[in-house]
């Protein structure tokens, strides 16, 4: 997109690239932050689901009648209760459809399923009467399937009596060139990777609360994408769009599993509307552990050839989703794909033949987690490098440089279409490189005296696709955000963007990016996020488009807005308008000593003194802009391949970790990040974001993990003590550096940061272990990397030498 | 996550409070609540009346002597770990109470809470066993005492019957030349133990003269570690850790298998706790 | 005071933030619901209801309570201490802590900082300034967003500045 505003800003910023302070820390620091869990209607009532506690079931009986007579409980509702509510979407043609209700009907296919609600007085009644309709349920158990294995057996337990088996997709391209590598190749080997499941976790569960007066329907909820929520409530419930407004309030993190529109963003609404009375319902965290989406369960069986000096001629992967029983809207079937797109991340590396594959399981729904299938591709891909490395003796390091991306190659085109339009790639490996290698000298003389401590080091180098499309993933919407801008008669302006975050800093940014726009400061800045009937259009918070979404729907509009205020201020300077420029917050004669007209006197002609407009100009100042970025595709091409990003950030990460050989425990001593999003619009924003993400993937790599039993599909967790989420203790301190590398076509080159951190760590934390251990040719395949795990991988090391059920030392 | 309904009561006097405790079906003690109201939280805890004992005079106390430290059923843990004289005394409390919890728990938990909770991953019942400690307890069979070592019968599962109420817990001071030694394998700070062990471990010339040696998180109860213990007399730094390793094992060989860990881990780990505890009362012998 | 009859509900007396509050509650009403909803003070958030993340961390006689595993009716008589009366009364200023999570971006979404604060409030600097100190202090609180980064470095500049030692360790 080409904007005047682009370049002036870009030459002249004063507040984009600085560390502007937040203007959300306010309320969260002084306790008057507004979650949804904050709000309080007068006569409001409580709601809490029953949910199944069977993995698969058919539902034989529900007894509300105890609940009913309880005191204080006011309505018990089941599925038959919500005749008038339509059916979720099935919007994607290739998948299996799942024709989702909002209450488990006559069969559940997870534990955690809802499939009754009680609307109560308070919240403790509530609780009481949904404790009485679990007691009145009953059930006829089907057999289960746990896992990718059990889902995909011939003559398996099928979710979906009308589907042919459990297989929801099954997309396997293939290219010649990848066979041929496999003739022509050294060497084969084969490999299965394993990426564990887990979640987004916000600290804030989600929640809604719903009101209807007067036909409006009102629904707060703690969601990252309202105008999403708006329009599939209202289609859901019948009603006109206009007649439904979400706002979300403040909101307690996100990360992914929060952009789905869930059963109780319908059901709860409904209530409300059934009633005539607010209704609230706040999720708690036994819930969360179970009713909001898990993620990042994938298998990869992969094939690799390569020659005897460490070239990797070709890979085969297969990656396999494990969908969990598939039941939410959007579906969460995206994430494989993304990781087959960026598995080859920033390498030079074409030679990728990559099948995708989902399947339903008896578990939680799988789902968006910040990552969205990035860190899973990225940890085959390096493992594959190590394993090639270790394979022909050639050094991990040399190997890593040989494949990456050079300056000057881009933009490229990877394997399925993703065009990396720039970025730092060898530079980021680099410059990571030289940050690590003294650190690693240091970790090696600490631990020098101890024979039970091995050190190692882990590289991850990867790509993030940035404000992605959301075709692919929704089948519906696309990938674009509106705003308006609008300087009011005092000249204070107000941005409002459909745009919405829940931390990221997304307020500040867009008064950063619409203070330079117009040559004010931020605190003369109003901006409006998170509410449909104040905001235009927008898809919300995910895929790291926030920066990139502001930065273009904010300038667009802007650029719209100055073009009339310079016309005004034309007028009232009786001067040519190309001779008009904005300096100093006000209007000038460009060399005239005239004086300046303001942006308040602006405002004033536009709204309120129309006498002082030019003659014919429309009164009013207040434009919008709906920002699609250029080149983002959204359907494959001819060849089946597609851009589905409209930008691409990279970064490289190094870990160095001691392994205590006796017990398997890891210390991550210290931890590199060289991550380049392109124009950075707030340095301290985007290091947050980093360090967030970085904490998220050691998560995943070392901590997270649902366990299910494999024979009854059970969750084995039901709290913070299963479901161990990092604390301040199991967080290295991390060392962060930049690259900037503008996106040539985006606005001021902005790229997108959201998503980046989670990915490395993952890969990081195997390969260094796997180097640490090398000595017992020890090489991880999956995570989490536990003690337990590694001295398991110590013991099998042990026992393919002979040397009996010891393991060293 | 709200506790089901239950009646309360908040007794000035241990005889009101057992008379309360016999009142009715399924009453239990609130001391700390730390580990009683998140269970009630969850649904998992039947409970209809709470007796609650934290302003029952006199229970409180924490009190110190050259051979040992009383806590009292309500004194919290905090108090126990910022006392300077129950820590020159029993220095396995401080030990283990470091590794319990966090702040905000050990604020309101109680060391005899976590013994009456008997948590099989908890430290505090493994000092308790470690260190010979008796357990003063009173209830509708009037008021008996307690060996450490008769008290635990399974998870959750104590010598406590329908009624009682502990008043205190008396830890001996451990012999005079001792190390004792609290370590444990946990996945975070804070977290119950995946296995830990709790030493206490004479040294005398450079090699270990006796040791008791009292694993957790292994099995439904504190566990002595008899062979191991049986091993050690005698071993010094340059002797094999095999010796030591393979009677843990021998030790451990039905320990837990959760998803946590198997039961080959806890076996493992426990063994190189083991490992590192003596080496450490050895070495701590030198720096004296 | 006594309540030697088993009962249902009770009235409490809590003092919260320097006022003096009397209501008759369910016996089963938590501390954490009895901030938020009875006597209305929403920074306070819960984030599991089970005590391990730290979110409803309150001072309760000085000491730094998970809100959410004590009953109101414990609270009897008590002084309880909330975010909300953390930044001095009647002014824009926040508390040098507060100011120092501001300055350093140690939040980002905001739902656990009442949580730390509310930790950080309770103890004395000088015995958990030690870096080793400070994180397990600290590991009794969740946050997902920060990756802990700037919540040590705040906490770090916060208390460097309360002591006046300018970083050294004479602490």
């Amino acid at each position: 997109m080409s904007l005047d505003i682009d370049s002036h800003i870009r030459h002249s910023s004063r507040y984009v690239g600085r560390s502007v302070p937040r203007r959300e820390d306010r309320g969260p620091l002084t306790g008057r932050g507004r979650y949804v869990a904050d709000i309080k209607l007068p006569g409001m009532l409580e709601v809490v689901f029953a949910r199944s506690t069977e993995a698969h079931a058919r539902i034989t009986g529900i007894d509300t009648s105890e609940a009913e007579a309880l005191e204080g409980v006011v309505a018990v509702f089941c599925a038959a209760d919500l005749s008038d509510v339509n059916t979720f979407p099935d919007y994607i043609p290739y998948i299996g459809a799942v024709r989702q209700r909002p209450l488990a009907e006559d069969r559940v296919r997870y534990v955690g399923a809802p499939y009754a609600a009680v609307v109560a007085v308070d919240r403790y009644i509530a609780e009481d009467g949904a404790s009485l309709v679990a007691a009145g349920t009953t059930y006829e158990p089907l057999p289960t399937v746990a896992d990718l294995d059990q889902a995909l057996a011939s003559g398996a337990p099928k979710l979906y009596d009308h589907w042919e088996s459990n297989c929801s997709f099954d997309v396997a391209p293939h290219k010649p060139e990848v066979d041929r590598a496999f003739e022509e190749a050294d060497h084969v080997f084969t490999e299965t990777y394993v990426s564990q499941r887990q979640t987004g976790l916000p600290m804030e569960t989600r929640g809604v609360v719903a009101d209807m007066v007067d036909g409006t329907l009102t629904v707060w909820s703690s969601t990252q994408s309202p105008h999403m929520v708006r329009t599939t409530v209202a289609l859901m419930l019948g009603m006109p769009e206009p007649q439904v407004r979400v706002i979300h309030p403040a909101i307690g993190g996100g990360f992914g599993t929060k952009t789905h529109i869930y059963p109780e963003d319908v059901v709860v609404p409904w209530i409300a509307r059934r009633l005539a009375t607010p209704a609230r319902w706040i999720e708690d965290r036994m819930e969360n552990l179970v009713a909001s989406v898990h993620a990042r369960e994938q298998r990869h069986d992969v094939e690799v050839a390569y020659d005897a000096d460490g070239t990797i001629r070709g890979v085969r992967c297969a990656s396999m989703l494990d969908m969990g029983s598939g039941e939410i809207f959007m579906p969460g079937t995206a994430p494989v794909f993304v990781t087959n797109a960026c598995i080859t991340g920033g390498y030079d590396f074409p030679n990728m033949e990559a099948r995708t594959i989902g399947a339903v399981t008896n578990k939680t729904p799988a789902g968006a987690y910040r990552g969205f299938g990035i860190p899973e591709g990225a940890f085959v891909m390096e493992r594959i490098i190590d394993r090639v490395a270790r394979l022909t003796g050639t050094d991990r390091a040399d190997l890593r440089r040989r494949m990456l991306l050079r300056p000057g190659q881009t933009p490229y085109v990877m394997h399925g279409g993703g065009r990396l339009d720039s970025g730092s790639h060898t530079e980021s490996f680099e410059r990571a490189l030289e940050m690590s290698a003294p650190r690693l000298e240091q970790v090696r003389k600490r631990h020098a005296g101890d024979p039970d401590v091995r050190v190692g080091v882990g590289y991850a180098n990867y790509v993030e696709p940035t404000s992605p499309s959301y075709h692919l993933t929704t089948g519906h919407w696309g990938g674009g955000d509106a705003a308006t801008v609008r300087v009011d008669p005092d000249g204070s302006v107000r941005v409002a963007a459909g745009l919405s975050a829940f931390g990221q800093g997304a307020e500040t940014t867009a008064a950063q990016l619409a203070a330079d726009a117009l040559g004010v400061s931020p605190q003369d800045v109003t901006v409006v996020l998170g509410d449909t009937e104040r905001t235009p259009y927008g898809l919300g918070s995910w895929g790291s488009r926030g920066a990139m979404m502001l930065t273009g729907s904010v300038l667009l509009a802007s650029e719209r807005l100055l073009d009339k205020a310079r016309a005004i201020a034309a007028h009232m300077l009786e001067a040519a308008e190309a001779d008009v420029v904005l300096e100093d917050g006000a209007f000038h004669v460009a060399g005239s000593s005239r004086p300046s007209v303001s942006w308040a006197e602006v405002g004033t002609a536009a709204w309120v003194r129309v006498v002082d407009l030019p003659d014919g100009m429309e009164a009013g100042l207040e434009t919008s802009g709906f920002y699609h970025p250029e080149n983002l595709q959204h359907q494959l091409d001819d060849t089946g391949k597609i851009n589905a990003a409209a930008s691409w950030s990279n970064g490289t990460h190094i870990g160095i970790v001691s392994v205590r050989i006796s017990t398997g425990e890891v210390t991550i001593e210290d931890y590199i990040v060289v991550h380049d999003c392109g124009t950075v619009i707030n340095p301290a924003l985007v290091e947050g974001q980093v360090h967030g993400g970085v904490a998220q993937g050691i998560a995943g790599a070392m901590y997270e993990h649902f366990q299910y039993d494999p024979d009854t599909a059970y969750p084995r967790f039901a709290s913070f003590m299963d479901y161990l989420v990092p604390t301040c203790a199991e967080v290295p301190h991390m060392e962060v550096d930049h690259f900037e590398s503008p996106a040539p076509e985006q606005p001021l080159g902005v790229k997108g940061c959201g998503e980046g951190g989670t990915v490395g760590p993952p890969a990081v934390v195997a390969g260094a272990v796997s180097d640490a251990l090398s000595e017992w040719g020890v090489d991880l395949t999956e995570c989490p990397v536990t003690p337990v795990a590694v001295r398991a991988a110590l013991r099998a090391a042990e026992a393919n030498r002979g040397g009996g059920s010891g393991a060293p030392p | 996550m709200k506790p089901a309904p239950f009646e309360y009561c908040r007794p000035s006097t241990v005889d009101e409070a057992l008379e309360a405790l016999g009142s009715s079906e399924s009453s239990r003690v609130l001391a700390g609540g730390q580990s009683l109201i998140p269970a009630m939280n969850f649904r998992l805890t039947d409970v209809s009346l709470l007796v609650d004992i934290n302003r029952v005079e006199g229970l409180d106390a924490v009190t110190c002597d050259s051979g040992g430290v009383t806590v009292g059923a309500a004194a919290t843990q905090t108090r126990v770990l910022e006392d300077d004289g129950a820590a020159s005394v029993v220095p396995g409390l401080r030990a283990a109470l470091r590794h319990v919890g966090h702040l905000q728990i050990r604020d309101r938990g109680t060391v005899c809470g976590s013994l009456a909770h008997a948590d099989p991953a908890a430290e505090l019942p493994a000092v308790a066993v470690a260190t010979g400690a008796a357990i003063d307890v009173t209830g509708p069979a009037g008021e008996r005492r307690i060996d450490a070592a008769d008290f635990f019968h399974g998870p959750f599962w104590t010598a406590l019957e329908d009624g009682d109420l502990i008043t205190e817990v008396r830890f001996p001071a451990p012999p005079p030349r001792s190390v004792t030694i609290v370590d444990e394998i946990c996945r975070r700070a804070g977290d119950f133990a995946v296995a830990g062990l709790v030493a206490v471990i004479e040294v005398d010339a450079g090699a270990v003269r006796s040791a008791r040696l009292v694993g957790f998180g292994l099995g439904g109860v504190p566990t002595r570690l008899q062979a191991a213990e049986a091993a050690i007399g005698g071993w010094a730094a340059d002797h094999p850790v095999v010796t030591l390793t393979e009677a843990v094992m021998a030790d451990t060989t039905d320990a837990f298998d959760d998803i946590h860990a198997p039961n080959w881990y806890r076996g493992e780990a426990v063994a190189a706790l083991t490992v590192r505890a003596a080496l450490r009362a050895l070495a701590t012998e030198e720096e004296v | 005071m006594t309540i030697i009859e088993p009962i249902s509900e009770a009235n409490v007396e809590v003092t919260v933030n320097g006022r003096p509050h009397r209501h008759r509650v369910p016996a089963r009403l938590l501390l954490s619901d009895y901030i938020r909803d009875t006597v209305g003070l929403t920074g306070t958030h819960l984030g599991c209801e089970h005590g391990y993340c730290g979110a409803c961390t309150v001072m309760v006689n000085g000491d730094a309570v998970r809100s959410c595993l004590m009953l109101a009716v414990q609270a009897d008589g008590a002084e309880v201490r909330t975010v909300e009366d953390l930044a001095p009364a009647g002014s824009d200023a926040l508390s040098p802590m507060q100011q120092a999570f501001h300055d350093n971006h140690a939040l980002q979404c905001g739902f656990c900082t009442a949580g730390f604060l509310m930790t950080l409030e309770s103890v004395d600097p000088a015995e958990w300034r030690d870096p080793e100190r400070l994180v397990e202090l600290l590991s009794g609180n969740l946050c997902r967003c920060t990756g802990y980064q700037n919540i040590v470095a705040a906490v770090t500049e916060a208390w460097n500045a309360y002591d006046g030692s300018g970083g050294s360790d004479d602490g």
